[in-house]
């Protein structure tokens, strides 16, 4: 499976504004980034100029500024700082499908939103890391190694050298059953790690929208399951569906992380606004 | 057999397992389809759902009738339905089956066969024997008879080979022929039954004739084309502007037309008259207006839509039109009425001829058949050559004497003349005007009665000289020539002694003189008349559909005087007659000249009678119906698939397209196709097979560098000979000029010629070069006469600069397995073609330096020898397959420096 080119998943990030996420908490992660943190320091924009003081190097003498009248001035830059983002999406068999041939498969859907918003995030300065990747990325042609990365990944979720307080985004459909994802968000929380998770689904996947005699196969070598009649067990299955999602949302409430829900028929555009929407407020 | 009207079965008891398809269908009702398989991820959640209601799964009601469909169409096609089965001929015995195939069966052919194939058909289903009895003599000139008695399936062949014949019917004879062969058949009255199929023409009372006699044998079915009349083109009659078009016909009870088609010799159609038919009429007639011109190419008229012998009619010279020029002595005085020179010619000639007028070298100007000179000298120089050269390609001259012509004899006259004229009867003349005497045996005024009130009074004599008996066509009673001829060239010279008008003799005035005309005319336009009962042998004559072809080893030649009345049979089938070449006389054989008019015979009582065309032939429903059958259980199969999820609905009639064109599918490329699919090298077969086989193998050597070293892709190289073999596909042929080769027929010129103006480039090798002459002594020589039909441009040896040193690699030198030669090419200066050189000859056996074996190895060592050498061979090769591909493109590189040094400026 290919990961989606870089430029499409830039071009959908274009359209929203960047987005810029509060680097809260950030002191104990902090490295040279862009956000400016409104008083001199280590960085790349300029911040003000202040007459030279005893102690401070001679480089750090602005002679430009210093030739226009009898005294020496010093150009002090704005302090800034980044907050990496870790990101994650699913594989496996399940996300290789699709209901319908006129729609991306689930993955698909998830590595182009995975990317975008990387897209969007480097763009305003931030981090990123795929979960399990081993390296950070940040700067010019980030986002070209990351679709590296997403290429090369086989989808593991632990990464240990993952830093403190750092956000995570996890994409996928999360069907596994719930005492699974239960163990996995309590690590995460545990070492300080929130975030988001997006669901991205199949619209067949929750309408089920089937009728007459049918044998459903699985994709991993489940056992078929053989229903006589498909449209007679669309409400409980629906029920099931519904009290999948809801015990999902509490797993996340609990860890801290934000659930949101996906279709793949519907515009990625508007997950994307979604998602920043919830990262924003998570950093308020 | 169970017939339901036009349906019949020919094995009905297989239509008792209809009744089982109800089983069936309860069986398939019963049965619930297989489910349809769907892949899901979220198998999970589904396990063990449990709906609130179960209905049992029904096949849709759809599939159930389209498999009741399929089964019940097997059933059909197996019980051998027959679509509108020939009824065969009903009563007893083998079936006589009588097919009328003289000319006027030949429009309807095709139905005529049908409606006897469908009798065949009925007698083979019901196992009779048959026998097959065309009613016209045969090819072979034997009388029609009945053939031997066969199963119907034998006698389908005969039929099939059956042709209408060009000549009558002969229903007599057939009746006399069917007695004997009952005789010997032991077939006695009512034994046999029989089908005519009939024209229905009368034939002098044969068809009676014959149907009493088939009548006699048992019962008798008459099987008549109702619907068109029999038609019958006869001979045109020529009027001076037109010819008048007669055609005769059965009578019709709608009023109708007929179209007829005038065309020339080659085939092409320059008139169309149509001739109106009123109902119940059996003649018509129509003129056909032609310029004079077009006229005399008009060889055939032709009856639009009605194919066979009777609507042809062949015109032979005699209806042709030959314009006359006409030139007096004294052009002043010359049409004074009744004494000038030429007007009493003008009053014979202008109702059946184009007279012109004018000078001699403006009747020349034009196509004429004949020019008479009326008293009037020819100057020497420019106009007597004028006329000689004129008669030597076949003009006839006519000129008659006068006092001018007895001072001035000039060459161009049949006889050499005394001087001054022999007056007969005048005051100092002891002699008497003289009678003309009969017509000499041989002339072409042979047979003309001799009036007895023609007189000569005056005339220029002959000198006697040998030979002079032959070349005279009319005498006077004393012996004396009055008529003169000879033969010059193709042409013919012809003197009249006396003048054209009546001042020396009152022959203008008596009707010889217009016959006498018209004899000379006929006999113009360079042909040598064929004169009395000299045999005229067939050259080619129609087929029974008046289509021209050789004629068959019956046909014999037919004497000159005879053919215009001439019966047209095995014999003497309609046709041309003559002596075969250009420019011999050819005489017509008409069909209608020697048949009746068609007459329907009036049918006898009692017979029933079955109408022809219109019956749509039977036609076998069994392997259709089994075919749709298939072809709905394909459909079947697609519909289960898609209902168990296998199928999407796009490879469903993507399957569908494919197993409805299998034979698209399968169809092999024709070789044009395979040769046009890639760009590939070709050599000249030269019928060495060594040679062939090193250009061979230097093509594959020299195609497998290319494709390693440069961009293009040459596939394995193909020999071919040139007039035989299309050379469009290829951009560069290889040709080894063996000592031995002969020089090109004009096919193959033509074929080269057209492949180096489409941008084709030829390689010419003599490979004599740098080994001395004692290779290949005669390999210049052998090219000069390869080469003398081609359009070679101006050669020049190829320069330091030329586009073929550069194209690929820079090349200071073009060995192969010799070196040190002059390459020559096509000047530069020749723009012709992007001065791209069509040609390019040398002699350093290029394909044996690149020859390379199964084996992988060169193996003709190269000399004086080296890698070096094979390399820039090959080298060479791939610049000159560059140059091909490429043309002059990189010529521009000549420039390249001179650009450089302007951008510099």
């Amino acid at each position: 499976m290919p990961a989606p080119r870089p430029p499409a998943a830039e071009a959908l990030g274009a359209r929203l504004p960047p987005l810029v996420v509060a680097a809260d908490r950030v002191a104990a992660t902090v490295r040279a980034g862009v956000h400016g943190r409104r008083r001199p320091g280590q960085g790349d924009a300029f911040w003000q100029f202040r007459p030279f003081a005893q102690g401070d190097a001679v480089n750090r003498i602005d002679w430009r500024q210093s030739a226009r009248g009898d005294r020496l001035y010093v150009r002090e830059t704005e302090s800034e700082a980044a907050q990496t983002i870790g990101l994650w999406r699913a594989t496996g068999p399940g996300m290789g499908w699709r209901g319908a041939a006129s729609r991306p498969t689930k993955r698909e859907r998830a590595e182009l939103l995975l990317l975008a918003l990387a897209s969007l995030l480097l763009r305003g300065g931030e981090r990123v890391r795929l979960l399990g990747a081993g390296r950070t990325l940040a700067g010019r042609g980030a986002l070209e190694r990351l679709a590296e990365d997403l290429g090369a990944s086989e989808g593991a979720l632990d990464d240990p050298s993952l830093s403190r307080h750092s956000r995570i985004v996890l994409f996928g459909d999360f069907w596994a059953p719930l005492p699974e994802w239960q163990a996995r968000l309590s690590g995460f929380a545990a070492r300080g790690l929130r975030g988001t998770l997006v669901q991205v689904i199949d619209p067949a996947e929750e309408s089920l929208p089937y009728a007459g005699r049918i044998r459903f196969e699985g994709l991993d070598g489940e056992a078929p399951e053989l229903l006589p009649r498909v449209e007679g067990v669309r409400p409980a299955y629906a029920a099931r569906v519904a009290a999948h999602r809801a015990g999902l949302h509490d797993l996340a409430r609990m860890a801290g992380c934000t659930l949101l829900t996906h279709h793949t028929d519907q515009p990625p555009e508007a997950a994307l606004l979604a998602l920043w929407l919830a990262l924003a407020e998570a950093a308020r | 057999m169970l017939s339901l009207g036009p349906l019949a079965f020919a094995a009905p008891w297989v239509l008792v397992a209809l009744v089982g398809l109800p089983v069936l269908f309860w069986l398939l009702r019963v049965t619930p389809p297989s489910p349809r398989r769907q892949s899901f991820p979220v198998l999970l959640l589904l396990r063990g759902l449990v709906a609130a209601e179960t209905t049992p799964a029904r096949t849709p009601w759809w599939l159930l009738l389209l498999r009741i469909v399929v089964a019940a169409l097997v059933i059909i096609g197996l019980a051998r339905p027959v679509w509108g089965p020939g009824a065969g001929a009903g009563g007893p015995g083998p079936l006589l089956l009588v097919v009328d195939d003289g000319w006027a069966s030949a429009p309807d052919w095709a139905e005529r066969i049908a409606v006897a194939q469908g009798a065949l058909e009925a007698a083979s289903r019901e196992a009779r024997r048959v026998a097959l009895f065309p009613t016209a003599p045969t090819e072979a000139a034997e009388p029609p008879h009945p053939g031997p008695l066969l199963p119907a399936e034998e006698a389908r062949a005969r039929l099939a080979a059956l042709r209408p014949k060009p000549w009558a019917a002969d229903h007599a004879a057939a009746a006399t022929a069917l007695a004997e062969w009952r005789g010997s058949n032991a077939l006695g009255d009512g034994a046999l039954s029989s089908l005519w199929v009939t024209t229905g023409l009368a034939g002098d009372g044969g068809f009676d004739t014959l149907a009493t006699a088939l009548r006699r044998a048992g019962p008798l079915t008459l099987a008549r084309a109702e619907d068109h009349p029999i038609r019958l083109l006869l001979a045109p009659e020529a009027e001076p502007e037109r010819l008048i078009l007669h055609i005769a016909q059965t009578p019709e009870p709608r009023p109708g037309e007929a179209v007829v088609l005038a065309r020339t010799i080659d085939g092409r159609t320059l008139a169309r008259a149509v001739i109106p038919l009123e109902a119940g009429a059996t003649t018509g007639q129509a003129a056909l207006d032609l310029p004079i011109e077009l006229r005399n190419q008009v060889t055939r008229l032709d009856l639009q839509d009605t194919a066979g012998a009777g609507g042809v009619v062949l015109l032979d010279e005699r209806f042709r039109r030959r314009p006359v020029g006409l030139i007096a002595g004294d052009e002043a005085g010359a049409d004074a009425e009744l004494l000038g020179d030429v007007f009493w010619l003008d009053r014979a000639l202008s109702p059946f001829v184009e007279l012109r007028r004018g000078s001699i070298e403006t009747l020349l100007s034009r196509p004429l058949a004949l020019l008479i000179l009326a008293d009037r000298p020819l100057t020497p120089g420019r106009e007597q050559q004028a006329v000689a050269d004129w008669v030597e390609k076949g003009g006839t001259l006519l000129r008659f004497a006068g006092p001018r012509l007895a001072e001035a004899a000039d060459p161009l006259l049949p006889v050499p003349l005394r001087a001054g004229e022999r007056a007969l009867g005048s005051a100092l003349s002891w002699e008497q005007p003289q009678h003309l005497a009969a017509f000499p045996e041989g002339s072409p005024f042979a047979g003309l009665p001799v009036p007895e009130e023609v007189l000569v009074e005056r005339q220029v004599l002959a000198e006697p000289v040998a030979g002079l008996a032959e070349r005279t066509w009319a005498r006077l009673a004393d012996g004396t020539p009055l008529v003169t001829a000879e033969n010059r060239g193709r042409g013919r010279i012809v003197l009249v002694h006396v003048t054209a008008n009546a001042a020396w003799s009152n022959l203008p005035l008596s009707g010889l003189y217009v016959d006498l005309l018209r004899r000379v005319i006929g006999l113009s336009a360079g042909v040598a008349g064929v004169q009395g009962g000299q045999p005229l042998p067939p050259l080619e004559v129609l087929d029974g559909f008046g289509r021209l072809g050789l004629p068959g080893a019956a046909a014999a030649a037919v004497a000159g005087e005879a053919i215009a009345s001439a019966a047209p049979g095995p014999r003497s089938p309609p046709g041309w007659y003559g002596a075969a070449g250009e420019g011999a006389e050819r005489r017509a054989l008409n069909l209608s000249a020697g048949v009746p008019a068609p007459v329907l015979a009036a049918l006898p009582p009692g017979v029933p009678v079955r109408p022809i065309g219109g019956v749509p032939a039977e036609a076998d429903l069994g392997p259709w119906l089994l075919a749709m059958a298939l072809l709905l259980l394909v459909l079947d199969m697609l519909l289960s698939l898609r209902l168990r999820g296998f199928l999407t609905l796009r490879a469903a009639s993507l399957a569908l397209l494919l197993a409805l064109t299998p034979a698209m599918a399968q169809a092999e490329p024709p070789e044009a196709v395979v040769l046009a699919q890639a760009t590939r090298l070709a050599y000249v077969l030269t019928g060495d097979p060594t040679v062939d086989e090193v250009s061979r193998q230097g093509l594959v050597g020299l195609s497998d560098f290319v494709n390693r070293r440069t961009a293009a892709a040459l596939a394995e190289p193909v020999g071919l000979v040139p007039g035989r073999d299309d050379l469009s596909f290829f951009p560069l042929i290889y040709w080894p000029v063996l000592p031995s080769a002969q020089a090109l027929d004009a096919m193959g010129a033509e074929a080269v010629n057209a492949f180096f103006r489409n941008g084709g480039i030829i390689l010419f090798d003599t490979r004599d070069e740098g080994s001395g002459e004692g290779t290949w002594p005669g390999a210049p020589a052998a090219l000069r006469r390869l080469t003398r039909d081609l359009t070679v441009p101006p050669l020049a040896p190829i320069a330091d600069d030329h586009v073929l040193r550069r194209a690929f690699y820079l090349l200071p030198e073009m060995p192969g397995r010799f070196a040190g030669g002059q390459v020559w090419a096509a000047r530069d200066q020749d723009r012709a073609n992007d001065s791209v050189s069509p040609v390019i000859i040398g002699g350093h056996d290029w394909a044996a330096a690149w020859a390379v074996d199964g084996r992988g190895q060169n193996p003709y060592a190269t000399i004086p020898g080296g890698a070096r050498q094979r390399t820039l061979a090959y080298r060479f090769g791939t610049n000159l397959v560059m140059y091909a591909l490429t043309g002059n493109y990189k010529g521009d590189q000549v420039h390249v420096p001179a650009i450089l040094e302007r951008l510099g400026n």
